[in-house]
């Protein structure tokens, strides 16, 4: 199955569900929210119908909201880590979001 | 394979972190293909920041596959070398689906 | 079927599978089944202080449904070749 194919059928650009237009994401960065209050933004290597994906260039960022112990004020922190290449398990995945086109 | 993952643990000590974050401690004496388990000789251990890891014995148990993160192959000798009175940590968290 | 046909491509490989309860834990492929179960060999635990719970533990079967993630070895990551199977996968093929 991952053997390189010859002969690759032209791409169809027609989009009538929304996994093909993940389809024409892929080699692209793509913003994915994730439950936990997790975002990535990475380039689209793989993905299935589960939407579990191979991203490259990966970016998390976690968000967390503390309450300040005085003056009861939400403080909302973040926190970002590089990942060189991360498998994500679709289980997890919110939504997807394509590059953004001109 | 699911089945060749932990043929080799029949009868053999293993820690299994179940979903709601508990340690159980037993001797495996079978599985199926949902991971569900039979364990042996159960003990869980309990975690905690203030005291020493607790050791409650349970018996025999059968934990759903569902319910299951992770199973570990205990070393016997890494294991008796470990004075478990002296280990504090807080317990894990559940898994957030 | 990409992905388990991918990760048995990776056994042998160092990787870090990051659980949906926080815990992070690095080790060599050993096998993945078609439930994308991993067996990890010669296991560490990331944090091992604020970790210890794994601390006799050396091969572990982490069930695929509570993985978040799992880092992938940079070098064992052949673009082109996961692009071709995506496609492939994507228009029933697999």
């Amino acid at each position: 199955m991952l053997k390189q194919g010859a002969g690759l059928a032209e791409e169809d650009a027609t989009v009538k569900e929304p996994l093909d237009l993940i389809r024409l994401s892929l080699d692209e960065r793509i913003y994915v929210k994730l439950r936990g209050e997790r975002e990535l933004r990475g380039k689209l290597h793989a993905y299935d119908q589960h939407l579990n994906m191979i991203l490259g260039e990966v970016e998390e960022t976690i968000t967390t909201v503390e309450i300040d112990d005085e003056t009861y004020e939400e403080i909302i922190k973040t926190n970002k880590r590089a990942i060189p290449y991360l498998f994500v398990r679709g289980d997890g995945v919110i939504l997807v979001s394509p590059p953004l086109r001109s | 394979m699911a089945d060749s993952a932990l043929a080799g643990l029949i009868d053999t000590t293993i820690s299994v972190i179940t979903a709601d974050g508990r340690n159980i401690v037993g001797v495996l004496r079978g599985y199926d293909q949902a991971t569900n388990l039979i364990l042996d000789e159960c003990h869980e251990r309990v975690f905690s920041t203030k005291n020493g890891v607790e050791q409650l014995a349970l018996g025999l148990y059968v934990i759903r596959g569902d319910n299951i993160a992770v199973v570990g192959e205990i070393d016997d000798e890494l294991d008796a070398q470990i004075d478990f009175s002296q280990v504090r940590a807080a317990p894990l968290k559940a898994v957030t689906h | 079927m990409l992905f388990y046909s991918y990760f048995k491509t990776l056994v042998g490989k160092e990787v870090t599978v990051e659980l949906k309860n926080d815990l992070a834990i690095s080790g060599t492929l050993h096998s993945v089944d078609q439930y994308l179960n991993i067996k990890l060999h010669n296991t560490r635990v990331i944090n091992e202080q604020k970790y210890p719970h794994m601390l006799s533990v050396r091969n572990c079967f982490i069930r695929g449904s509570v993985v978040r993630y799992v880092q992938l070895p940079p070098g064992s990551v052949d673009v082109e070749i996961l692009h071709d199977a995506t496609r492939r996968e994507a228009r029933g093929g697999g």
